[in-house]
Parts: structure tokens; C-alpha cells; sequence
């Protein structure tokens, strides 16, 4: 009889926490859960930030939230889509600097039912939340031919491109551009003046590349730079201070990754702000609220019909100086009404 | 007439290797480069410039005292040290912070030098007294740092106009100030490998291990302080590297690995152990540092460089596989 009593006590007792536990499951299976696949490139300090800003609007919000890193591997990025599904995420955002395994993961995803947000690199079966790449380039080329126009009266004795082929079409978008905006500005700089170098979007490795770069030219004085990225412009200017060459040389970058602070080196004379960490306040207030609150928006995957659309913002190192560093402008857009962007808080030259 | 046969006056076949007196491997280095110098400078006129000098001689400075450090290892029986991508990226942090607290340059180099030293010692640790294989150690060391160095930071820069930033684009006698450090560096080493106590021991642990032993060498004092040396020239190198670099990342050494050792392979430093001679560094990385330059002046993409040292180090591998075993220096 006792034992009885002992026995029926102890499958009570070891019976709470199992309770417990499937109503835990069945409160986490409620939550909304969203996956967030950062793009993992040890480049760019950004790519870091848009994960600590959507978990932080994600906690706003009260869901879960995985994230997990792309490593800027494409067999990574789609390894990643699966555990998202393994993971029963809701929704998904990712940054996928290598897009080739776009259309995988995609497949994944549909295969799923799990909506998933793609930043600046369209996919057919993606929400597309980002920058219109190439406007963002031409703005910043026509900021630049502005000054190459007033400085050298449009007669640069060289334009050079810090290409990053790895980025693919953002590539070609962002540095083409470039040239289209200082074409626009300048239309008589002859073709052969137009050179360019693999930076990888990265001032330190592309460093040697651009010395070589500028050896070979070494008559050319006044040196116009755009490029992919700001750290690519940077590995030119740097090889031309080093080269004993930098008097004359300007540059324009794109993403504002080293515009701001007080490290700003001279030389670097704009650049084009896209405030990459803060991403997620679009996709969460166009995209990721509706699917959780269950209005599913329409797949809006192309780049020129955005499911939401990022501005460019353009500016000259001195209007740089009114912009805070991506730190404080993290802290700012957190502490911002909901659905406010770094757009709408930092840009001096609203359009 | 008395004809007389040529056999009979005929000096005594001499190996090319004794004639050479074991300058082969630089003779024929120094021949390679001096034809790709020639043949970029007959397509193009104005590679034979002193920009061209300013490119090359800037990138084999810190190639140059990297690879000091890998020929140390390589020589000392070590066979390569992979971390020396984390532990560059690590000293070069150390040099940024001290910049940025206003820190004069002396204690900038002191303070890089030792944290490569620091790090050169953990890997001794592991490798000399754990007993295991070097490479998979730091291969190892390398990934665990350069993890643990993105979260520590995502970019850092030395401030403009500090002294270390003035330093990388000083020049002297019309070369980069970074350059002569790093010849010095490589003629002193080279000298004193084999001309000190410590020096032989190096390679002597290297070459025979049981012969080292016999001689009353401790293999693993040795090993250490060659693991904690080489770590303190990868410590220097990081400064060289952050004088001249900009911005930096985690990631932004990686690229140097493949160059480095393709440089100690091709001076002839065995990654066996017990044989080198670290002169001929000056030619390997002059040589090395030479191609992607003349590339671009050819019309192709510095970025094919890859390529053409990927055959190299296959075929600097060859020759070291060779070598070791017809026994030759």
C-alpha cells in the first residue's frame, strides 16, 4: 500500500515538469520566431550590427529570435536556410553577400511556407528590402564629378575604380554607377582615363593592388576614386600617400563605413550612406510585423519595385561631420519611435 | 701533328652544386626575377621607374618579416606556423591601442613585438609540451584566434598623423622607411643562423632530432624559443602592417599566408628543417612581390597573382621535395 502511495507520488511529481515543459513547447510554438542569417564577412563592422538590431526590434516585439551567420559562404547561407526550418522559424532575414545559393535557399523556403527578406540582392522569390544600388552609385558620382568639375574643371588625369568583384552586380551597380554620375556630370573624360583594380572591398588587401595600380600610371596627378565601398576607396588613397602621390587625389565611396568620426582621412572626400545596421527597421515595419500579425504583404522581390525601399544619402565628408558613428546611431534608431530609419534621424541632405 | 685528344685536357667535371658553393637556389632566383624585371620592363618602358621600386619594395617589407618568423619555424623542424594570420591581426590591435593612447612608436613596436611573442609562446606550449602536431595546432590557434578577434573588434585603424601612421609613409634614401628594418632584419638573421650557438642549435634540432639530442641540446627549449621568437618577428611585422594598411579587419591577413610561405620555399629553407639560408628571403620575396606588379603592367589584374604563386609554391614544393631527397642545400 505504501509503496503504492510512493509510487503514485513520484509519477505526480516527476509529471509537473513534463506538464511544464509541453506548456512551454505549446507557448513557444505560439510565438512568433524569427531567423536572421547575417552576412558573417569580417569586412564590414555593419554586418555584425544588422543582426544586433533586429534581435533587439525582435525583442521589442516579444518573439524569438535565432540568428545565425552566412560566413560569407554560400554552402553556409543555405546550411543556415535549413536549420531555420529545423528551427520553426516564422520568418526569415538574410544578408547573402554570396547570392549564388540564393535560388537553393529560396527553394528551401517555399518548400517550408516561411517567408524569408533578402538585404540589396534581389532574389525571385525573396522580399527584396534594400538600396536601389545603382542610384545609390550614380548620387555618389555625381557627388564626386561636382568637385572633380570645380577643382580640376572636369580634366582628372585619372578615374579609378576599387571594384569587388565578390559582390557581384551590387558591384557593377555601385562602382558602374559611380562612373555613370561622374559621366554625368563630366562627359568629355576620355574612356582610356577610366581604370580600375580588384579591392576586394577591403583598404588593407587591397592595398598592394593598388600600388601596383598607380606604378603603372605614374604620369597621372589629379586621381579621381570611386568604388564599391568606402574601404576600397581607402586602399587607393592610402597607396597614393604612400606612393608620395596623394596631393592630388579624391575620392567618394559608398556604405559611409569610414566618413564619420575623427579618423576621416582627407582624401576621402564623400560618400553615400545607406545605414546598412539599421536594415531591419524596413523589413520589420514592411515585411515581418504584417506576416506576424497575419496579413501577409504581397512578394515584392525586384529591386525597382522593393517590398521596402532604403534611400540613399549622399554627402560630403564636411556634412559627414554632423552624422554620428555607427555606434551612437544604433543606440539613437533603438531609442527612436517605432519604424523610424537612420534616414529619417541622420541624413542632412533628405531628398 | 699530334692531336690531342680533348678528354685529356679537359677540366675534371665539377657538380654545378660545388661550384656554386650552395648559392645555387639564389643564383637561380636572382636570375628568375632579374628576366621577369627585364620582360616587363621591354613590354613597358616605365615599369624600370621608381614607383615601381615604391610598390614592390612596400609589400616585401612586411612579407619579409613574416616570413623570417615562418623560415624560423620551418627550419627549426617546425614545419609552418598557420596562425600567423590571428597573431598578425592580434599585435596589430595591440599597436593600434597603444597609438591611440598617444603611446610613442618605441613603445608601439615593444608593445606589438611582445604580443607576438606572448602568442608565438602559447603555441610552443601546446606543440612542446602537449607533444602535437605544429600545423594542426596552429592551424587550430588560427581559427580560435581570429574568432575571438571578431568579437573582440570589427575594424580598427592607427589615427592619422600619429607617429606610427607618420612612420609607414616615411621614406629614406628614397626607399620606404618600412623597408630598411626589414633588410636589416633578414641579412642579421641570416648571418647569425649559422655563425651563433643558438643559431646551430636551431637548425641542428631541425636536421637530426636524435643527433641534436646526442649533442646535448634540449629539443624542447629550442622549440619553444624558436615558436616565441618567430611570434615576436609575426609582432614586429604587425607593425609594418598597421603603419601602412588602414583600416583593418580580423580577416584582412589572410591573404599574406600563401606569399609567406611560398617566399620560404622558394629561398630554399626546408620545411623539413635543417636547412635554409635566410638571405635568400630577400630574393624569394623581391621576386614574389615583383609578380603581381608586373602583372599589372602586362594589362592583367593584379588579382591573377594567385595563379602564378599558386604554380610557384607547387613547384617551389617540387623542388624542396627534391632537394631533400638528393640531400642538397
Amino acid at each position: 500500500m505504501l509503496r503504492n502511495t510512493t509510487r503514485a507520488f513520484a509519477v505526480m511529481a516527476l509529471s509537473v515538469p513534463a506538464v511544464l515543459g509541453l506548456g512551454g513547447i505549446a507557448e513557444a510554438q505560439d510565438k512568433f520566431k524569427l531567423g536572421m542569417a547575417v552576412g558573417g564577412n569580417t569586412c564590414c563592422e555593419w554586418m555584425k550590427a544588422q543582426g544586433d538590431v533586429a534581435r533587439a526590434l525582435a525583442e521589442k516585439e516579444g518573439w524569438d529570435y535565432v540568428e545565425l551567420s552566412n560566413n560569407n559562404d554560400p554552402a553556409t547561407a543555405l546550411k543556415n536556410a535549413q536549420i531555420f526550418v529545423q528551427e520553426g522559424a516564422k520568418a526569415v532575414i538574410q544578408f547573402n553577400g554570396q547570392a549564388a545559393s540564393n535560388p537553393a535557399i529560396s527553394a528551401v523556403m517555399k518548400q517550408a511556407g516561411i517567408p524569408i527578406v533578402t538585404y540589396d540582392i534581389a532574389d525571385p522569390g525573396m522580399y527584396f528590402v534594400g538600396i536601389d544600388n545603382l542610384a545609390a552609385g550614380i548620387a555618389g558620382g555625381e557627388g564626386l564629378g561636382k568637385i572633380v568639375k570645380e577643382k580640376w574643371d572636369c580634366n582628372p588625369d585619372l578615374v579609378v575604380s576599387a571594384e569587388g568583384a565578390g559582390a557581384g552586380i551590387v558591384n557593377e551597380w555601385r562602382t558602374g554607377g559611380m562612373r555613370t554620375g561622374l559621366g554625368n556630370i563630366c562627359p568629355d573624360i576620355p574612356k582610356e582615363k577610366y581604370v580600375s583594380f580588384e579591392s576586394q572591398g577591403d583598404a588593407a588587401v587591397g592595398l598592394p593592388a593598388a600600388r601596383d595600380l598607380l606604378a603603372a600610371h605614374p604620369d597621372a596627378k589629379k586621381i579621381a576614386v570611386v568604388g564599391l565601398n568606402d574601404g576600397g576607396v581607402l586602399a587607393l588613397i592610402n597607396a597614393a600617400e604612400q606612393l608620395g602621390r596623394a596631393d592630388d587625389v579624391i575620392g567618394w565611396g559608398q556604405d559611409g563605413a569610414f566618413i564619420t568620426g575623427d579618423n576621416v582621412n582627407p582624401h576621402l572626400v564623400g560618400s553615400v550612406f545607406y545605414f546598412l545596421e539599421g536594415y531591419a527597421v524596413y523589413a520589420i515595419r514592411d515585411v515581418i510585423k504584417p506576416i506576424a500579425e497575419g496579413k501577409i504583404p504581397p512578394l515584392k522581390a525586384d529591386a525597382g519595385d522593393p517590398a521596402s525601399k532604403v534611400q540613399p544619402c549622399p554627402v560630403t565628408a564636411e556634412q559627414a561631420k554632423a552624422v554620428p558613428d555607427m555606434a551612437e546611431r544604433v543606440k539613437q534608431l533603438l531609442a527612436a519611435p517605432a519604424g523610424t530609419t537612420e534616414y529619417d534621424l541622420f541624413c542632412p541632405n533628405k531628398g | 701533328m699530334s692531336v690531342t685528344p680533348a678528354i685529356e685536357t679537359a677540366a675534371p667535371a665539377v657538380p654545378l652544386k660545388v661550384r656554386l658553393g650552395g648559392w645555387g637556389t639564389g643564383l637561380m632566383l636572382l636570375a628568375v626575377w632579374l628576366l621577369l624585371i627585364v620582360a616587363t620592363g621591354l613590354y613597358r618602358q616605365d615599369f624600370l621607374s621608381h614607383q615601381t621600386l615604391l610598390a614592390v619594395t612596400f609589400t616585401m617589407a612586411v612579407v619579409g618579416v613574416l616570413a623570417i618568423g615562418q623560415g624560423l619555424v620551418a627550419i627549426s623542424g617546425g614545419f609552418i606556423d598557420l596562425s600567423q594570420p590571428a597573431n598578425m591581426i592580434l599585435a596589430s590591435l595591440v599597436a593600434v591601442r597603444l597609438s591611440e593612447a598617444g603611446m610613442p612608436l618605441a613603445v608601439v613596436i615593444v608593445g606589438a613585438i611582445l604580443s607576438g611573442m606572448l602568442w608565438g609562446a602559447l603555441n610552443a606550449a601546446i606543440v612542446v609540451f602537449a607533444r602535437l602536431n605544429p600545423v594542426i595546432v596552429t592551424l587550430a590557434t588560427n581559427f580560435i584566434g581570429l574568432a575571438v578577434l571578431f568579437l573582440v573588434f570589427q575594424l580598427a585603424e592607427v589615427p592619422l598623423n600619429s607617429e606610427i601612421y607618420q612612420f609607414g609613409r616615411a621614406s629614406f634614401l628614397g626607399l620606404p622607411a618600412i623597408f630598411w628594418p626589414m633588410l636589416a632584419l633578414v641579412l642579421i638573421v641570416g648571418l647569425l643562423m649559422p655563425r651563433t650557438r643558438y643559431g646551430r642549435r636551431a637548425i641542428a634540432v631541425g636536421g637530426n632530432k636524435a643527433a641534436a639530442k646526442a649533442r646535448g641540446i634540449s629539443l624542447k627549449l629550442t622549440r619553444f624559443a624558436i615558436f616565441t621568437i618567430a611570434g615576436g618577428f609575426v609582432g614586429f611585422a604587425s607593425v609594418l602592417f598597421a603603419a601602412t594598411a588602414g583600416p583593418f579587419n580580423p580577416g584582412s591577413a589572410n591573404t599574406l599566408q600563401l606569399n609567406i610561405i611560398a617566399g620560404v620555399i622558394l629561398a630554399g629553407i626546408s620545411l623539413a628543417g635543417g636547412r635554409g639560408n635566410f638571405w635568400m628571403l630577400l630574393l624569394s620575396v623581391g621576386f614574389l612581390s615583383t609578380i603581381p606588379t608586373s602583372l599589372v603592367f602586362f594589362g592583367l589584374s593584379s588579382d591573377t597573382q594567385s595563379i602564378f604563386q599558386g604554380f610557384i609554391l607547387i613547384i617551389a614544393v617540387a623542388i624542396d621535395g627534391w632537394r631533400a631527397r638528393k640531400g642538397t642545400p
